[in-house]
């Protein structure tokens, strides 16, 4: 009687059915989550410095106010939306640009396919040391192949100066992120019905036209979903990268937040400090951005 | 006679471009593999000998050559963290897979109370950045006592896989034909049924594609692995991240280390790739 | 009967199963001269003369500071023995996360260990709370190939000498730069901040907490000398990217002429051929001050500690016991070349033949000195590397630099 009242193979209801089936995935995901999620928040509103117990306590939003006039932490929003930004607009234009050439018909297209998703497939330590070996300052294969080919004069410690330092970091970021969005924008290529191409080689299109209004309309979703995903990884969920290859530096240069939240936290013993940097982030930084690409996404389909 | 010459162009131009997409992708990655068969001082030359002048597979032979050592039981730290990596990350790919289908299905075809809040916690759930909640991450773990266990570590994949599962299958699903579903349910079966005798068939595609995102997301994971895991159920990411003394960092090590353990995701993309873009065709556009 | 009997011994047997083999688990970084695993074979030979199980843990430096932060926060009952790093004594033992070792040391067991070590660790109420297991003191190193080449006589016993010697080598030919820093952003460039002012005599905080390395003229001294040892084009430019791994290799590599803060391994991997390109040109020289005389070492030892969650201290002590007693200190001096604890194996008949210029580094550790004691050590860290780099890339001016950094640290002077 009660396997025939709770059988989901049987069960047609959509609500009943709706709520089994989601059921286990939100207890998984946010039965190990919410607790983090909570901890650092009540932590967020405390002064919690480990090394100096005796000062810990609840000081509501002190640690927001304070965070706001951090020089340190005001240069890592900084840096961290210049990094995002940069990276994400070069990791969109490049995928879509590849995956339409790859969309093409030529011999190696499959070779080419597969070998795309090597830089996605590297362990993110493995990306971020072989990077940092080739931009050494001695020894680096980047050097080593610009002063070969004539264009450079002696080697150049390219991670010294804080802009080039900069500039590096989003190129190898783009190096390693830009096979997803390929990956994505060529599927979504794909499932563009040949017919509605064909209808406009026919009308006499020429090709930009054509990709102005047959391909981008239909890849616009796809470019949205890459976009969201990418600022998101760009703005939170970058570590390793800048952790190996120039650790914050040079003077902050490439400090991007969760640099930031890693020294408070681990090193300086600071969580409370640490959480509130994390949730104002968070706060300040990705939601306002879900909520742009989303309307960019609404007004370009319009 | 234009055409032909347009037309002509246009391939030279697509054929260097694919050229350069090549060169691109492969030069850091085959930079990466002389490297591990490089020693020091090759690697210190200037000016740089593209072939190394004495290649070894030295690097190699140290990854496995503590399975001798004092510590491990016979099998070396890189082997044993090799098997760490694909228990970790096949049972996480299958819970991750059983869990989102139904999941997915659930988010695409049906409308029950709370399908909007929960999609929004999905995404929500990525917002945190991840260094902030490792700590308390990890004091749940040790009050389970699941430190340094691949169950654990399993635990903590999915957390954050699941929902990319989820958003991937549920994009597939909402662009096959609803008429296909309700055919089959007019001939007396239920909505399950359906999912499972015609959907899921029809996403085989869409269900490797997900599979080889959920395996690299998996196999790749470092920070969290780093944290929870010690000596027994270190995986390959921890331990080529260890290759760092006090003073810097043994490259060549690491480089031997990254060539190996990158080896599974591409022969695994390779295999796969026809699938994967065919898989995320039907999923991506409707998403 | 017969059932009391098997009773009985299944009894006694469980009995026995729970006392026999104790076990600790430890966690400490894997020494960088320790390609062999001879620290493991130590822990081995611990295992079989004391029936404890060790649980032994070993990765690289950064990883298990990084985890001994995340278990110490949540209890640190999971170790029994951990690292406890000089740079961090001031801040653990204001977290109260190890336990004072007093009470489990036999009376008098530090006589004849080096002073220096044992103050480090040593908290403000007395008690000890660490004994080192890596005296990691670092020593001035020179290619004395390329300086008789040159006609140097001798190794520069102050900077500016050093300055005129790099000069004469590099018009020479001889050598690309002076020297090169590890000035890149981090954790080590705070060492070198200390090192230079520590060789001007110049100080960083007293022991309040205050900030003294903003009036101090010596301080500034030293800072204006690193500074113009770059704008003189002495010290390698690219020093802003390079780790100390870097720094090594360029030496190593015979691009340069001196190394400031060398690890003590570095005389074995200069024999090296598959490492080094000078064999047989290293020596060891005294450590160049501001001034004729006012030679300084810096020493960042790491010990081991027992933290106060631990469940096992009786036989976490008696590890600590085992592997920094004389004999284990011996065997691992002879087989990877780490400096000994106790004063009084540099002079052991066995190691001076292994290692002559041992003698030499036993002049310099009477005048190393540590690093500054502060529980907000790390913030210091934090600001110091930032703008000690843009003190170095000519962005400030050294005094400015010294007195945003003082600015930055406001909240945190006065606490020791």
């Amino acid at each position: 009687m009660a396997i025939r009242l709770f059988n989901p193979l049987t069960m047609d209801e959509p609500r009943k059915l709706g709520i089994t089936l989601v059921m286990p995935s939100l207890i998984i995901v946010f039965g190990f989550l919410l607790f983090p999620f909570l901890y650092s928040f009540v932590l967020s509103l405390m002064n919690y410095d480990l090394a100096r117990p005796r000062g810990n306590g609840f000081i509501g939003l002190g640690n927001y106010i304070h965070l706001t006039q951090d020089m340190y932490f005001l240069n890592s929003v900084v840096v961290t939306l210049v990094f995002s930004f940069c990276s994400v607009i070069l990791e969109i234009i490049l995928g879509v640009a590849i995956a339409l050439v790859m969309n093409q018909d030529f011999k190696g297209r499959g070779i080419l396919r597969a070998l795309i998703i090597i830089p996605w497939a590297l362990p993110s330590i493995v990306n971020a040391s072989m990077w940092s070996w080739i931009l050494n300052a001695n020894y680096g294969a980047l050097n080593a192949l610009l002063s070969q080919l004539g264009i450079l004069h002696g080697y150049r410690p390219w991670i010294a100066d804080p802009s080039w330092a900069m500039v590096l970091i989003i190129l190898t970021n783009v190096w390693k992120e830009t096979p997803f969005t390929v990956i994505m924008v060529l599927a979504a290529l794909q499932g563009i019905p040949t017919h509605l191409r064909e209808a406009a080689v026919m009308d006499g299109a020429g090709a930009v036209r054509r990709f102005i209004h047959v391909v981008l309309p239909m890849i616009a979703q796809i470019v949205m979903i890459c976009a969201l995903l990418q600022v998101i990884w760009s703005l939170l969920h970058t570590f390793e990268l800048v952790y190996v290859i120039t650790r914050g530096g040079p003077f902050n240069s490439t400090d991007i937040i969760p640099m930031r939240i890693y020294w408070q936290t681990f090193k300086g013993l600071r969580f409370g400090y640490g959480a509130a940097m994390a949730y104002l982030a968070a706060i300040a930084l990705l939601i306002p951005a879900v909520f742009y690409i989303r309307s960019a996404y609404k007004t370009t389909v319009e | 006679m234009r055409f032909v010459f347009k037309r002509f162009t246009f391939r030279v131009f697509l054929y260097v471009a694919a050229l350069l997409i090549a060169v691109w992708v492969l030069a850091p990655y085959a930079w990466l593999i002389i490297s591990s068969i490089s020693t020091k001082i090759d690697l210190l030359n200037v000016p740089l000998k593209w072939i190394p002048s004495r290649p070894t597979l030295e690097n190699y032979r140290s990854l496995f050559a503590d399975g001798q050592s004092a510590l491990s039981q016979g099998m070396s730290f890189f082997s044993r963290s090799m098997l760490n990596s694909i228990i970790v990350t096949f049972s996480s790919m299958g819970i991750c897979m059983f869990f989102g289908v139904f999941t997915a299905y659930a988010v695409a075809r049906l409308t029950f109370p709370g399908r909007k809040f929960y999609l929004m916690m999905l995404m929500g759930s990525y917002m945190m950045p991840p260094i902030a909640i490792v700590i308390p991450g990890y004091i749940i773990l040790k009050s389970l006592h699941l430190l340094d266990s691949r169950i654990g570590l399993a635990l903590v994949n999915i957390t954050f896989i699941l929902p990319l599962v989820v958003w991937i299958m549920r994009g597939f699903f909402l662009s096959i034909p609803l008429e296909l579903e309700e055919a089959a349910r007019i001939d007396g079966s239920s909505r399950l049924g359906a999912l499972l005798r015609i959907i899921l068939p029809l996403s085989v595609p869409g269900l490797v594609s997900a599979g080889v995102f959920c395996f690299i997301a998996s196999w790749n994971e470092y920070f969290y692995a780093f944290l929870y895991t010690s000596m027994r159920a270190r995986t390959l990411p921890v331990l080529i991240g260890e290759f760092t003394t006090k003073v810097g960092t043994d490259y060549l090590k690491m480089a031997a280390a990254g060539v190996v353990a990158s080896a599974p995701p591409v022969l695994l993309a390779l295999i796969f790739q026809r699938f994967l873009v065919r898989g995320l065709t039907e999923g991506a556009v409707k998403g | 009967m017969k059932h009391r009997f098997l009773f009985s011994l299944v009894f006694l047997l469980a009995c026995a199963s729970l006392f026999a083999q104790e076990s600790i688990t430890v966690i400490f970084p894997k020494h960088e001269a320790d390609l062999s695993g001879a620290f493991a074979s130590r822990v081995k030979e611990f295992e079989a003369s004391s029936q404890i199980k060790v649980n032994l843990i070993q990765m690289g430096w950064d990883d298990v500071n990084n985890k001994l932060t995340a278990e110490m926060a949540s209890g640190g009952s999971a170790y029994d023995v951990v690292e406890f790093d000089n740079g961090n004594v001031a801040a653990w033992l204001g977290a109260g996360w190890v336990e004072p070792l007093d009470s489990y040391m036999p009376k008098g067991y530090t006589n004849g260990m080096i002073p220096g070590l044992v103050d480090l660790f040593t908290g403000g109420d007395g008690k000890l709370y660490g004994i080192v297991w890596n005296n990691d003191t670092r020593f001035f190193f020179y290619n004395a190939g390329m300086l008789k080449k040159a006609g140097i006589a001798n190794p520069p016993r102050t900077w500016d000498e050093l300055v005129s010697q790099s000069k004469t080598l590099m018009s020479k030919g001889l050598a690309r730069y002076g020297m090169a820093g590890f000035w890149k952003a981090e954790w080590a460039l705070a060492n070198d901040f200390h090192f230079y002012a520590y060789t001007y005599g110049g100080k960083i905080v007293d022991k309040h907490g205050n900030i003294l390395f903003n009036t101090d003229p010596n301080t500034l001294a030293a800072a204006q000398e690193m500074v113009k040892m770059l704008k003189e084009g002495v010290v390698d430019p690219a020093s802003l990217t390079y780790d100390q791994e870097a720094v090594n290799n360029i030496f190593l590599k015979g691009d340069v002429a001196f190394l400031s803060q060398g690890i003590p391994g570095i005389m074995s991997y200069a024999q090296d051929p598959a490492r080094s390109k000078v064999i047989g040109q290293v020596k060891v020289g005294l450590v160049p001050g501001g001034k004729v005389g006012t030679s300084a070492a810096l020493t960042l030892p790491e010990a081991y500690a027992i933290p106060k969650g631990s469940t096992n201290k009786a036989n976490a002590w008696k590890f600590i016991e085992f592997m920094t007693s004389r004999e284990t200190n011996k065997k691992l001096a002879q087989q990877i070349g780490i400096l000994p604890i106790w004063s009084g194996q540099y002079t052991d008949s066995d190691l001076v033949k292994l290692y002559p210029y041992w003698a030499d580094f036993s002049k310099q550790m009477a005048s190393a000195k540590g690093l500054a004691v502060l529980t907000w050590y790390n913030n210091f860290v934090d600001v110091c590397i930032p703008e000690t780099q843009k003190m170095l890339s000519g962005k400030l001016t050294p005094k400015d630099a010294l007195n945003e950094m003082a600015g930055l640290l406001k909240d945190y002077a006065g606490k020791p």
